[in-house]
């Protein structure tokens, strides 16, 4: 395989060694054995020793949700992380990608999502055309929150509005390239999706990702292929947090309960924990449950949803057990994705807000 | 497994009938992710190109219902079935080296009881230990069983290989750990131990299949004992001038008190392992305690300990090299912190009485060094009883053959002179990675006529040999 020779020795580090099972979201629901970093390793580690890149090894690579758990537990400080996106583009380039997937990445480069959707809700549509057209401080809903968490999007914007902030929304919003990064890691068509959405970015100060998928690739992915990204980047979380701290939002106590979903991409990419829990801090009493913060257990995503849809009702179903627990009475998220996948599976004796919304109820 | 196209086809549809289309699965990307585990040869093999044996079909059922049907499928055809839990272990027991059908246990990972009234949770033997321990520990116990492979190993492999965890000196093995146990036999017939575990109801059921590696049935529901958090753990390390010292020492302990973690290195290991992890340059034979339980006893127990390894010689070394440990206590089993390819290396580890451990030490030191020059010889010993104690010895071999064939006869070579060593010496087989594929040659030089009670239960249960061909030499 035409990966370097680091993915090649993390490969070779991980085909005989378990020591992360036990945290791999998908692994523990599926209980399938291929499902884990070792998995991974053993079969690409038999590619590079002649067996053929199949597409069934490859579909195997696809059910990675490179959360980085895995990498986040290994004492060593292997990434698999790493040779799993490598391999996925490796795929590509020898024409052994899935179907399924192939959709998805001829559906961002035609309509700029991997879903295939274009339109966006009349609800969404009319909060964005209530902004002004230009200011310093843009708000980037990111593909998932735009066609998949149409709610989760405006109810975004209906909070910033609460500071009476300067701030704008793109109608015709770019592409990010978070989700060709995930599908194809690191593709001459992902640095063409990123350099063309730096040049529609750039004339802003404040880019505020409301996705931390999006937060993400902004704040590591382009660095890498060295594209400059001339705004601040902020989470949502965390430019929440600073509205809030500064008195522009002043919630109040709610009589409630919350225990807090990390983000995987939030806590362990981007090392942000304590900006949510201090927002949760300002609008009522707050929880742990097993595995939070760094530790956290990935709940689910969108783009896993398209292929693996009852994967992700499990690894969902997982983390309310997980919330179920500690006897809180809302389970917050902070990403769009975990908001829609744990809401198709939400228990009736725990409310699920995201964290927006929670901060709008301590305004009411 | 020979079958023409249609009978397979026939049997993939039986099978899927008793698990679900979606948990049987002929995938390339399933059979090979199934055919390595900790083996040495298994890893070796692989990472010199060549295919490890592969089952035809893998099958994950959910409960012990669904492990029932598959059996029964798999008496009707006669088709070897393997069980595979977290494919961790070292011995070979789980690799599916007579094809046929590969039982992953992994779906049977419920937690289905707490019982805080009698001390135990119940849960599947699919269940990663780790996830049981997490179960427990929200609710402030712990089930006290750490060995190294805590993340990745179920219940049903510790308890398939009479496995052990480095608190063992004091809460015992996890052939201790259990209370009742429901296993599925292969004809299919479902059974349950008995109610507890201490009885006079005639033999322990559960020591029959405790063990037993999948050769006699697959244990699916498992109630394992659990603890309550010990308010005090304290450490302390000790440098013997040489072994039989220490031995003494803590052979005279045991008949005072029970610390919970008891480890004991030779010199080659004092030096090498110890240096490398917690920085102590230090010759002789390094010992590290723990004692743990009510703040009040421990700390009667430590005076205890501390008289008693004065009594033999020892230096005090304080506690911080045991915390250290406690701290890395899984860390040395990660990559890069432990023998790896393209060294060839095995931890024969074996137990016996204190007349006869440091005798076996010492044989099955002369026999590697001695007969494989090429052969570095290393040893710990880390799991103590009243009568005696484990040795967890291992030999590394830096550069072996390259050829596969080569490499594997040489393996087994040192192997059988080690492990012989310690059998002309009171030794076993082995203490608590099983036998697999790895040691069931040499089963019946440890236990002789005796092997008939065996052979006897496994024609009884297993008329067809069809439950995990060629392992623990039945």
């Amino acid at each position: 395989m035409l990966i370097s020779e680091r993915d090649k020795k993390t490969i070779d580090a991980c085909r005989f060694c378990w020591m992360c099972r036990h945290v791999c979201p998908v692994g523990n629901v599926t209980g399938r054995e291929r499902n884990n970093a070792r998995a991974r390793a053993l079969s690409l580690s038999m590619v590079e020793r002649g067996v053929e890149l199949s597409k069934d090894i490859v579909a195997n690579v696809y059910e990675c949700a490179l959360c980085a758990a895995c990498t986040k537990e290994c004492a060593t400080g292997w990434d698999p992380v790493e040779f799993t996106k490598a391999v996925r583009l490796e795929a590509a380039m020898n024409g052994v990608t899935p179907d399924y997937i192939n959709k998805m990445i001829d559906n961002i480069e035609s309509t700029g999502n991997p879903y295939g959707q274009t339109e966006l809700s009349e609800e969404l549509k009319a909060e964005i055309e209530s902004l002004p057209k230009d200011a310093d401080t843009l708000l980037f809903l990111g593909v998932d929150a735009r066609i998949k968490s149409s709610r989760s999007a405006v109810n975004a914007i209906r909070l910033l509005k609460k500071a009476n902030i300067s701030f704008t929304v793109l109608m015709n919003e770019p592409d990010s390239g978070y989700a060709m990064d995930t599908l194809l890691g690191k593709a001459d068509e992902t640095k063409r999706i990123m350099t063309k959405a730096a040049g529609v970015l750039d004339k802003y100060k404040t880019i505020v990702a409301y996705d931390p998928a999006d937060a993400k690739v902004f704040l590591r992915e382009y660095k890498e292929w060295g594209i400059e990204l001339g705004a601040a980047v902020k989470t949502f979380t965390g430019f929440v947090n600073e509205l809030i701290q500064s008195g522009k939002l002043k919630p109040k106590k709610l009589n409630k309960t919350f225990v807090f979903q990390d983000p995987a991409v939030l806590a362990r990419d981007l090392e942000e924990t304590q900006e949510a829990r201090e927002i949760l801090a300002a609008c009522g009493e707050t929880k742990e449950m097993l595995l939070y913060g760094k530790d956290t257990v990935w709940a689910g995503n969108l783009i896993m949803n398209e292929y693996m849809p009852d994967v992700m009702k499990l690894t969902a179903k997982a983390r309310w057990e997980n919330a179920l627990s500690t006897q809180a009475e809302v389970l917050v998220t902070a990403s769009p994705s975990e908001y829609e996948v744990l809401s198709a599976v939400k228990p009736d004796n725990m409310e699920l807000l995201s964290i927006e919304e929670v901060v709008l109820r301590g305004l009411e | 497994m020979q079958q023409n196209e249609f009978l397979f086809d026939m049997i993939l549809s039986e099978l899927e009938d008793a698990v679900g289309r979606e948990n049987c699965s002929i995938r390339e990307i399933d059979k090979l992710t199934h055919t390595v585990d900790y083996f040495w040869l298994s890893r070796m093999w692989a990472d010199r190109g060549k295919r490890m044996p592969e089952a035809d079909f893998i099958v994950s059922p959910k409960d012990a219902k669904e492990t029932s049907a598959v059996l029964k499928i798999a008496n009707y055809y006669k088709i070897p079935v393997t069980t595979w839990g977290g494919g961790a272990g070292s011995q070979g027991g789980a690799l599916p080296v007579a094809g046929g059908i590969l039982l992953d246990t992994k779906r049977m990972n419920k937690i289905h009881e707490i019982n805080e009234d009698s001390m135990y949770v119940e849960c599947g033997t699919g269940a990663i230990y780790k996830h049981v321990e997490w179960a427990v520990n929200e609710k402030g116990y712990s089930t006290m069983h750490y060995p190294s492979s805590l993340n990745c190993s179920t219940v049903g492999g510790f308890l398939a290989h009479r496995g052990i965890g480095v608190v063992s000196t004091k809460y015992g093995k996890i052939d201790d750990m259990v209370l009742q146990m429901e296993v599925v036999l292969p004809n299919g017939d479902i059974i349950y131990t008995s109610p507890v575990p201490k009885h006079a109801a005639g033999p322990d059921l559960n020591q029959i299949f405790i063990g037993s590696e999948g050769t006699l049935g697959v244990i699916t529901k498992a109630q394992m004992r659990m603890y309550v958090q010990p308010e005090v753990r304290k450490f302390r390390a000790f440098l013997f001038k040489n072994l039989t010292d220490a031995f003494r020492a803590g052979r005279e302990l045991l008949t005072k008190i029970k610390p919970s973690v008891m480890r004991l290195y030779d010199e080659a290991e004092t030096i090498s392992i110890i240096k490398k992890i917690v920085g102590v340059e230090r010759k002789g034979a390094f010992m590290n305690f723990a004692l743990e339980g009510v703040a009040e006893i421990v700390e009667i127990e430590e005076k205890i300990l501390l008289n008693t390894m004065t009594k033999y010689g020892a230096e005090d070394l304080g506690s911080e090299y045991g915390e250290k440990w406690w701290e890395e206590k899984i860390t040395f089993f990660y990559p890069g912190h432990i023998m790896d390819l393209p060294q060839m290396f095995g931890t024969m580890d074996t137990v016996a009485t204190y007349s006869n451990i440091e005798k076996i030490y010492w044989a099955m030191k002369e026999a590697i060094e001695t007969n494989f020059p090429m052969a570095r010889f290393i040893a710990h010993f880390s799991h103590w009883y009243e009568w005696g104690c484990m040795i967890y010895d291992r030999f590394i071999v830096d550069n072996p053959p390259q050829d596969p064939h080569e490499a594997l006869r040489l393996h087994n070579q040192i192997w059988n002179t080690g492990v012989r060593a310690a059998l002309a010496n009171g030794g076993v087989v082995n203490d608590h990675h099983g036998v697999g594929i790895k040691l069931g040659r040499l089963m019946k030089e440890q236990y002789g006529p005796a092997m008939q009670v065996f052979e006897a239960l496994k024609k009884q249960l297993d008329p067809n040999g069809i439950m995990n061909p060629y392992k623990l030499g039945l």
